[in-house]
């Protein structure tokens, strides 16, 4: 029996390639069916006729009603897929909107509850939009740890966000990344402040938010007003948050789960690299899971795992390496021949 | 026997069988989810104990001394706050887990079980020492096992009071934060205690502000050696000025209602509080210690029968928290967890040389806003007509006045403390004035009790302030410094630099008062200082030079953050004439205030090359009064003043002394772990060949006509420079 802590992805994982991963992967048509009700009641599109879509759009795929329902539930089918008969899952994380997958996962809500918070948050963040994300790497290639290159980017940054008229935040500490929330001069002023690297970054984020920056407190209001607290319940196993903070069943009040989850995390920086720094050190798993579709936060998990020295990780090298052994410490689901080690 | 298994296995066999120990319902504010979070805790804590004894057995772990049976410090942890400063007892692993839960991204399981490896990982104290503490959680490292923290716990609750008054620059805690110190029955009988104690009492009862929560883990026996039923109780719930509040400590429910009870008091009012929580200790006192080989096994096994975590499994029970079921399956999933983070941690790196184990002996240094130098005008106003004093010569007591007055003018977080420093200003003047000039705040009189002066010192600091607390006689420091000792010095060493008590004690010594005090107003032993790692001695010899070097000593805490002994030698303080009455020769002018005299400089009279004189204090002064002898013997002399006395500045000394055929070690210590040992040391390893010393005998000082003869004098100095330098022709 493995013990295995789950990681559930956020925005920009369902992309071209993704296309058909609902309809490929996903083990229960009822739940699916279910998630489909309850878009066809707020007048969205379906997962189905969206996952079995004819062609990939970006502006209709990656739009936030769209993105995060796919999202949700290709990675929370992908969770329902795990064999737990050689799987033991001790933990689930997330990255961002990963949080409210989540919640589901670890039985916080119920698929469908989980779902409905996921969807309408996504509906709220597309009806509000405000500000965007830009994604820049302070890691070099071979995924060497870099703090100092981070604290002059986080210097940087402190220093663009007290200029007049711009606004900017650290929206997501993603591994080697750093993911950075603001508005337009925000954004513009961070970019025209950094030197371009490996011919993408500064990365501006399509579709995105300012997510995870008090831009977007009202839709953090907003939540709090349409979701009910009792959504939620008492999960089976621990969840980690966006603070490294560990959710142990039994051990908190309902009250402060759906604070943190429609306010906290929606409007502060969202430490996906401290969540995995937690779940090694906290749990030891023999496995990291990557939940869901695409292959994108792996490198992130793994960036994060040599941020913490976990297990003598100190670059991409010796983290190919361990992958290309016996014992990978990474499986990715949205990869065929990952998925295979944990189904 | 294995007692540790025993009680696991009693856990599991009991709760499985629903045999729980019978107890109070569950009452009071504590709610269901809190209340798991603690038994969480406390199951972590149990685990981990467990753990660490199997990582000795396969030796990758060095630290068996649990926390068993007092898992319900996690509730007392719940009901204060994460920047509520605790001074903690070395079994309050559960307190430290609990506390972490209430700051999110802490990784608690993995901190203490690289502790138990001594990883240099390990986030507090590097791997350096097996102790409980975290800068996040403001949990200062401590060892307690004497009880020496709660002097400084005294100290740093005094400092939030004094805070709201001055606010340091570099201020920790919050205006509404407690302290909160705990230890165990037995060394709550040590004096330490017992005079942090009294001086919290002594100082809540003349309504000062202190709040302080101390908590007494009262698990009856120390050691082998069992506290009196009912004494805790019986010596603490009527003392003045300290409320007292008690609770079953295997009760988390009671523990978290009178911890919460005790924390409001002592946060709304100010004042301290005594919290006693009767808990049990399980497994004896360390891995070696077998409790059966000294009490009767039925007493033992009375105990394990009420192993706390199956009194919480009862109460979580009956307040419908959690099913017995689930906390057997919380206990065991947090076992199986702990051991597979400790495979991980015990790979982690260890400390193997002695640079590595030093690396964090003193402290790193600190930025501090530039203090602005106080104008003329703003001088006149707090020193006035002594302005025009200070245009001639004075003697040195007069001079280190005014050195304190300026630096107190120009750093607004000096605060001195101590005997008679205040109203009085000081027995023999020093500090005269100044609490008139400053406010009785910033020149505090304490009550007798050096241990609670450098505690308040020690505490002052942990919260920014720069304190300089005053030993009114070197004798009197005997009795407390294992406060500088135990616990001044090892701060940066047992937190990796992260904790830090910078300060300058200024301390009143040596011999040569005439005819007045014997032992315990002429104490001539600096040994006790001499050997505590990172600590700073400097000893002056006139009025200039204790100026310039008392500067630098508040400059090197206040920006080094290192820890200071300012030895003043009484007899020198009133020091007017160097050969005969009325020449006014040892009377200096106070020198401008931007000049220093640098961390390691030592001073030279003179170029002789026939003798070097190498000495310091009264030394200093007698050897100056030799020096014009010899020279008229046709000697030619220096006269070299050490001033800094640990670290020995031997680099200056070997260059002042080079060219000099002879070298004379003058030393007012004594003969036997006097300073002089370390010179003859110093310069027998730098090939100088002809060198004697001059030293005290060792006995205590007489009074009366022959408070001298026990110490080097003018005639005895040079009888030995001609016998020396006769010698060497």
């Amino acid at each position: 029996m493995k013990r295995a802590v789950v990681i559930c992805p956020g925005r920009g994982t369902y992309n071209k390639s993704e296309l058909g991963y609902l309809a490929r992967h996903f083990p229960d048509a009822d739940l699916l069916g279910a998630f489909d009700a309850q878009r066809a009641e707020m007048g969205q599109e379906s997962l189905v006729a969206l996952d079995q879509a004819e062609k990939f759009s970006l502006a209709k795929h990656t739009r936030g009603d769209n993105a995060s329902a796919l999202i949700f539930a290709s990675s929370l089918g992908d969770f329902l897929s795990i064999d737990r008969e050689s799987i033991e899952v001790v933990a689930v994380t997330g990255n961002s909107m990963g949080w409210y997958t989540t919640l589901a996962c670890a039985g916080a809500a119920s698929a469908e509850d989980g779902f409905r918070i996921a969807n309408t948050m996504g509906q709220l963040m597309q009806d509000n939009l405000t500000g965007g994300q830009v994604v820049y790497p302070f890691m070099g290639p071979e995924w060497e740890r870099a703090p100092d290159r981070l604290d002059t980017l986080m210097a940087t940054v402190g220093d663009i966000a007290g200029r007049e008229g711009c606004e900017l935040y650290p929206s997501i500490h993603l591994g080697g990344m750093l993911v950075l929330a603001g508005n337009e001069a925000g954004l513009k002023a961070f970019e025209a402040a950094v030197e371009p690297v490996q011919g993408r970054f500064p990365m501006r984020l399509g579709n995105h938010a300012a997510f995870h920056s008090p831009l977007l407190a009202h839709v953090a209001k907003a939540g709090r007003d349409t979701l009910p607290v009792s959504l939620l319940r008492n999960p089976d196993v621990p969840m980690i948050d966006g603070r490294g903070e560990v959710w142990w069943p039994h051990a908190f009040e309902m009250a402060d789960l759906f604070d943190y989850t429609l306010r906290t995390q929606v409007i502060e920086t969202y430490d996906f690299t401290r969540a995995i720094t937690v779940a090694a050190r906290e749990f030891a798993p023999d496995l990291f899971i990557v939940a869901g579709p695409g292959n994108t936060l792996g490198g992130a998990v793994a960036q994060s795992l040599i941020c913490a020295d976990w297990q003598g990780l100190d670059g991409k090298g010796a983290f190919v390496e361990r992958q290309e052994s016996e014992d990978p410490i990474l499986a990715s689901m949205g990869l065929d021949d990952q998925r295979g080690l944990v189904t | 026997m294995d007692r540790v298994k025993l009680v696991h296995e009693n856990f599991l066999r009991r709760v499985a069988q629903g045999d729980l120990p019978q107890g109070l319902a569950p009452q009071g504010p504590l709610t269901k989810g809190q209340a798991v979070g603690i038994f969480r805790s406390g199951c972590l804590s149990r685990a981990l104990d467990r753990v660490s004894r199997a990582m000795q057995a396969r030796g990758t772990g060095y630290y068996t001394i649990g926390s068993s049976g007092h898992e319900g410090m996690a509730a007392v942890a719940a009901a204060l706050r994460p920047d509520d400063m605790a001074f903690l007892h070395y079994r309050d692993a559960a307190f430290q887990i609990e506390r972490a839960r209430q700051v999110p991204g802490q990784t608690i399981t993995w901190d203490m079980l690289l502790s138990f490896a001594c990883s240099s990982e390990e986030p507090i104290s590097g791997g350096r020492h097996k102790v409980l503490g975290s800068k996040t959680l403001n949990i200062p490292p401590q060892t307690s096992t004497i009880a020496s923290h709660l002097p400084k716990a005294v100290g740093a609750a005094y400092s939030i009071g004094l805070a709201r008054r001055y606010a340091p620059e570099h201020q920790a805690l919050s205006k509404d934060a407690i302290v909160m110190c705990s230890f165990g029955d037995a060394s709550a009988n040590h004096s330490t205690a017992q005079g942090a104690l009294n001086t919290a009492g002594w100082t809540s009862y003349q309504s000062s502000p202190l709040p302080l929560l101390f908590v007494c883990e009262d698990n009856g026996i120390g050691i082998s050696t069992k506290t009196p039923k009912g004494w805790i109780a019986a010596t603490y719930s009527d003392r003045p000025g300290l409320k007292y509040f008690s609770a079953n400590g295997l009760d988390i429910y009671d523990t978290f209602r009178a911890a919460s009870e005790a924390a409001d008091y002592v946060r709304r009012h100010r004042k301290p509080a005594f919290l006693h929580l009767n808990l049990v200790r399980l497994y004896g006192h360390a891995g070696a210690d077998l409790a059966t080989s000294y009490l009767p096994k039925g007493e033992v096994e009375a105990e394990e029968a009420n192993d706390p975590l199956l009194h919480s499994v009862r109460l979580l029970g009956e307040a419908g928290a959690l099913p017995p079921e689930a906390a057997l399956s919380i206990y065991q999933d947090t076992e199986r967890r702990v051991e597979a983070i400790a495979a991980q941690a015990e790979t982690r790196p260890r400390l193997h040389d002695a640079a590595g184990v030093m690396e964090h002996l003193i402290p790193p240094p600190r930025s501090n806003t530039l203090s602005v130098r106080p104008d003329a005008n703003a001088r006149t106003a707090v020193l006035g007509d002594e302005m025009k004093a200070m245009q001639s010569p004075q003697i040195m007591s007069r001079l280190i006045n005014w050195t304190l007055a300026d630096l107190m003018l120009e750093h607004e977080e000096i605060v001195l403390m101590g005997e008679d420093v205040g109203r009085k200003g000081g027995v023999y003047g020093v500090t005269q004035k100044l609490s008139k000039r400053f406010g009785r705040a910033r020149v505090i009189d304490t009550l007798l009790d050096e241990q609670s002066i450098l505690g308040l010192g020690i505490g002052l600091a942990h919260n920014g302030f720069l304190p300089m607390p005053e030993i009114q006689f070197l004798a009197y420091l005997h009795n407390a410094e294992d406060q500088l000792r135990g616990e001044a010095a090892t701060l940066p060493f047992f937190s990796k630099g992260q904790f830090t008590n910078p300060m300058v004690v200024r301390i009143a010594g040596l011999g040569y008062q005439k005819g007045f005090g014997g032992h315990f107003h002429n104490d001539n032993s600096l040994a006790v200082l001499r050997d505590i790692p990172g600590l700073i001695l400097a000893v002056p010899s006139n009025g200039a030079d204790a100026a310039m070097m008392l500067r630098e000593c508040v400059r090197l805490a206040r920006e080094k953050q290192r820890l200071v002994v300012f030895l003043e030698p009484i007899a020198l303080y009133p020091m007017r004439d160097l050969h005969e009455a009325g020449d006014g020769l040892w009377m200096r002018g106070y020198p401008d205030p931007d000049a220093r005299i640098g961390f390691g400089e030592v001073g030279v009279d003179g170029d002789g090359d026939d003798l070097a004189i190498v000495t310091f204090g009264n030394g200093t002064y007698l050897s100056h009064q030799a020096k014009k002898v010899l020279e008229k013997s046709g000697i030619a002399t220096r006269v070299i003043d050490t001033r800094w006395l640990s670290p020995l500045p031997e680099a200056a000394l070997i260059e002042a002394i080079e060219g000099a055929r002879n070298v004379l070690i003058v030393d007012e210590t004594r003969r036997s772990g006097g300073v002089a040992e370390a010179m003859m040391a110093l310069f027998a390893e730098n090939g100088v060949r002809s060198m004697a010393r001059v030293t005290a005998t060792d006995s205590f000082i007489a009074t009366g006509p022959a408070y001298g003869a026990t110490m080097p004098s003018r005639e005895s100095i040079i009888e030995a420079a001609k016998a020396l330098v006769e010698k060497s022709r």
